[in-house]
């Protein structure tokens, strides 16, 4: 989808489940479900809040994908 | 503290998603009735599909309410229906099924036209037009309610 992210790792790392995570962010599990596999990509809103809710930069979750990025 | 919200949150998506197939079987059952009803001009044929129209149509009615009953009841602004439907996946899916349902619905105007004006040439005017418009409403809807729930399904 052009944007690749690394949030399952940084849920892991904090121990967090998705539903965890969900109620931390204000969404649903099944929108993290999508983000994490790959099917949606968060508006900067969400991207935002779950930055915040895994205590990091949205750089270091999400990043655009190799084919995009030499595009550019 | 967060628990009770997500749990609560998951039920109302599964029991939103439940009303769905219903309103779904619904409208495949209302449409195919009403257009039964319209393709059939009064007489025998007609008689019999209006009065066996109202066994799957009280059918349905009785599934959707059963349905809805085993749900609890949900407070527009409680916290998990609030969450659930500002929910960015189910906006995507929605927006998604919406997008497709509406090129569906206009790509199929010329065929239903020369479908209906073959079928109903021998009909009075009102009738074909009714019926076009009706396939066209049920097209719509089916299209829309049954992609929000294909692309919705847990995977």
């Amino acid at each position: 989808m052009g944007v690749r992210n690394t949030m399952k790792v940084e849920r892991a790392k904090r121990d967090l489940t998705q539903a965890h995570l969900a109620a931390m962010a204000g969404v649903t599990r099944r929108s993290i479900n999508a983000i994490e596999a790959g099917r949606m990509v968060p508006s900067v809103l969400l991207a935002l809040k779950i930055a915040r809710a895994l205590g990091i930069s949205v750089e270091e979750i999400f990043s655009l994908d190799d084919a995009l990025e030499h595009r550019l | 503290m967060t628990e009770p919200t997500v749990d609560r949150s998951e039920l109302f998506l599964s029991f939103n998603r439940r009303k769905m197939i219903a309103l779904l079987g619904i409208v495949i059952v209302v449409g195919a009735i009403g257009l039964a009803i319209l393709l059939t001009p009064s007489g025998p044929a007609w008689r019999t599909v209006s009065r066996a129209s109202l066994i799957p149509v009280a059918i349905a009615i009785i599934v959707a309410v059963q349905m809805s009953l085993r749900g609890r009841r949900w407070a527009p602004d409680s916290p998990e229906v609030r969450m659930a439907m500002q929910d960015e996946w189910w906006k995507t899916n929605m927006d998604r099924a919406s997008r497709i349902a509406l090129v569906v619905v206009l790509l199929s105007q010329y065929p239903l036209a020369w479908l209906f004006g073959l079928i109903m040439s021998d009909l009075p005017q009102p009738r074909p037009s009714f019926a076009m418009a009706f396939a066209t409403i049920t097209l719509g809807a089916v299209t829309q309610l049954g992609l929000f729930l294909y692309f919705d399904r847990e995977s």
